[in-house]
């Protein structure tokens, strides 16, 4: 009874003594869902900033488009600089405008179609950034679990040869294997739980954000169809 | 993206930090110092078995009757005693004659013409009322039997009292006379009817009181003594055989012949099973309270059930519980008939059933694989089927 009392005490329970006691898969199991969820962590504040700064842009941008200024006059402020979201799509749309106007176009369904394209290929690629990463989030979310279950599995398999090895099944002996081969799966939820809940959350911001920016290009380009029939009319009048 | 990896190691490294220092030493679980409990466990047996020995005998572990001096060994004997006929009860016998023939020695001398025998019915009914409870509480007990020759003499005075109004010198003779004859034949019966007979016509005023118990207790009387009468009876079928054998002769009785009529057995213990350990309190019966086991018991259902032709589909038999009752010897060989009876179900299921359970323990005789050592306890069994175990079985 006592020796069992002396053995239990030189067990040493904390954290650290777990994780050194841990075989070498386990521990590169813990050490790769640690870096999984340091990822995690970084995407979610990464995108938690990236998606906060472009709703004020959209919101800027729309506050602007809206107050009456001169769409040549906001066009030439913003083409100078690097644009996103809104403001993106709507140099992506003025520039091809602009080209077309100045050769001369022949036809205002050619103009459209084009200038809606400009429009498309502006869009998807906004669009990719903001998604970008979230499949990682996903991945971590899913596999975190496995990963940290695997790393229990082999834990506890290895305990268990100890314990076939030692020919005792005192539960001073099983108890710390057990809960190293656990830790692997706390770490894993650890990982996971937050990877999924920020997942679903920023796919929901990016489809947010991407329906508005679907929203304002078909707006623009009501607006430049219209546009295109003012000028082309005058013409074909002339001739 | 740099900045918010930084970021997220450092609250990384915070956040294990933090653990590190909170969950490196887990608090100690404190096990409650609870001393274990000893549980034994008891057989039920101890306190449902129960069984009566000698009274004045030392408790030992084993309960026995007194020692046994006749040595002569009666195969398939059940109760303790020198006797070498195995009976139950043999006091019970004992104690009638007693009475019987204090009041028998002057019927002779009356009525030389026995009344119709309805009458005699009834009168045996009053005198087994009055014998009968006693002598039950003492067959329980062989081994008192040798004490009960004082009471004798209790149960006569009640009698005695009715004859002190009749003046007639010659009864207190005739009564006096018998008393010291009190272990005649268990055969005495008969001699009952005489003393009543006897009594009414001298004091029919007085004997009214004996006559009011009759019509109370005549119910119980009644059936008691249809069932005495009943040669044919199992358990006491052979004493009552006797009685009923004696009760004849006791008509032409012959004072003379008192000593013919003696029973030359002795007192005490009708069995003829031998005991050759101590007395001790615990036991009648020289058993040491086995049980059969329920596998054991299994096995006898299951020979029985082998042996059960059952006609699956008989309507109304799911209710029906058969219960078997019968008496074994040692071999295993049923003695007697087995008594079978019935309870839920449809009628005709039941009387299906009961023939077709009769038939298999009939043929399902002689039983094997029963504890020889056990014997006591499985002398006389008991067993219940349902409709469901056949099926099982």
């Amino acid at each position: 009874m006592e020796q069992v009392a002396l053995e239990a005490a030189t067990h040493d329970v904390s954290l650290w003594a777990l994780f050194m006691q841990a075989g070498l898969i386990v521990k590169m199991v813990m050490i790769g869902l640690m870096g999984a969820s340091v990822w995690t962590w970084a995407i979610v504040i990464d995108k938690y900033m990236s998606f906060a700064k472009a709703r004020r842009q959209f919101d800027q941008f729309e506050q602007v488009f809206w107050s009456g200024q001169s769409l040549e006059e906001l066009y030439r402020t913003l083409g100078e600089r690097q644009n996103t979201g809104l403001a993106a799509i709507f140099v992506a749309a003025m520039r091809e405008w602009k080209k077309s106007f100045e050769r001369g176009a022949r036809s205002p369904i050619g103009l459209q179609m084009r200038i809606d394209r400009a429009m498309d290929v502006t869009m998807s690629r906004e669009g990719e950034a903001y998604e970008a990463r979230l499949g990682s989030l996903a991945t971590i979310g899913s596999a975190g679990p496995f990963i940290g279950l695997f790393g229990t599995v082999i834990g506890i398999m290895t305990s268990f040869q100890a314990i076939a090895g030692s020919k005792s099944t005192n539960l001073a002996v099983v108890a710390p294997g057990i809960a190293e081969a656990l830790l692997a799966t706390a770490i894993g939820l650890v990982a996971a739980i937050p990877a999924v809940i920020a997942y679903n959350r920023f796919m929901g911001e990016a489809g947010k954000l991407s329906s508005r920016m679907e929203g304002f290009a078909d707006e623009f380009s009501a607006i430049l169809s219209r546009q295109i029939d003012e000028k082309l009319q005058p013409r074909q009048a002339a001739q | 993206m740099k900045g918010s990896i930084g970021t997220s190691l450092v609250l990384h490294s915070v956040l294990l930090g933090w653990a590190l220092v909170s969950l490196s030493s887990p608090m100690q679980l404190n096990v409650a110092d609870v001393e274990a409990l000893p549980v034994d466990i008891v057989p039920v047996e101890s306190i449902t078995q129960m069984q009566q020995g000698d009274k004045k005998a030392p408790l030992t572990e084993k309960p026995s009757v007194k020692e046994t001096k006749n040595q002569k060994v009666v195969e398939n004997a059940e109760n303790a005693g020198e006797s070498d006929i195995d009976l139950k009860s043999p006091p019970t016998p004992a104690k009638k004659p007693l009475k019987t023939e204090a009041a028998a020695a002057p019927k002779p001398v009356e009525r030389p013409t026995p009344t119709p025998t309805d009458e005699d019915n009834q009168v045996k009914d009053i005198v087994k009322e009055e014998t009968a409870p006693k002598p039950q509480e003492v067959a329980a007990l062989p081994q008192p039997k040798p004490e009960p020759t004082p009471p004798k003499p209790e149960p006569t005075p009640p009698k005695a009292e009715t004859p002190p109004p009749t003046p007639t010198p010659t009864e207190a003779k005739t009564e006096e006379a018998p008393l010291p004859d009190s272990v005649p034949l268990p055969a005495a019966k008969p001699k009952q009817e005489p003393p009543k007979e006897q009594a009414k016509p001298v004091e029919k005023p007085v004997e009214k009181k004996p006559d009011p118990p009759k019509p109370t207790e005549t119910a119980k009387a009644d059936t008691k003594a249809t069932e005495a009468s009943k040669p044919t009876d199992k358990k006491e079928g052979k004493k009552q055989e006797t009685a009923k054998s004696s009760s004849s002769k006791a008509s032409d009785f012959n004072a003379d012949q008192i000593a013919a009529l003696l029973n030359k057995q002795d007192a005490s213990g009708g069995g003829a099973k031998r005991s050759t350990s101590p007395a001790s309190t615990g036991s009648t019966k020289p058993s040491t309270g086995s049980k059969l086991s329920v596998s054991e018991m299994d096995a006898l259902r299951g020979q029985i059930g082998k042996n059960w032709s059952y006609i699956a589909g008989i309507e109304g038999a799911e209710g029906v519980v058969i219960r078997v009752h019968m008496r074994l010897d040692q071999s295993g060989m049923i003695v007697g008939e087995p008594e079978v009876s019935s309870s839920g179900g449809s009628d005709t299921a039941r009387r299906t059933l009961e023939s077709s359970a009769r038939r298999a323990v009939l043929r399902s005789s002689p039983f094997k694989n029963l504890p020889a050592d056990k014997y006591d306890a499985w002398s006389e069994v008991i067993v219940n089927f349902s409709p469901s175990d056949l099926d099982m079985l």
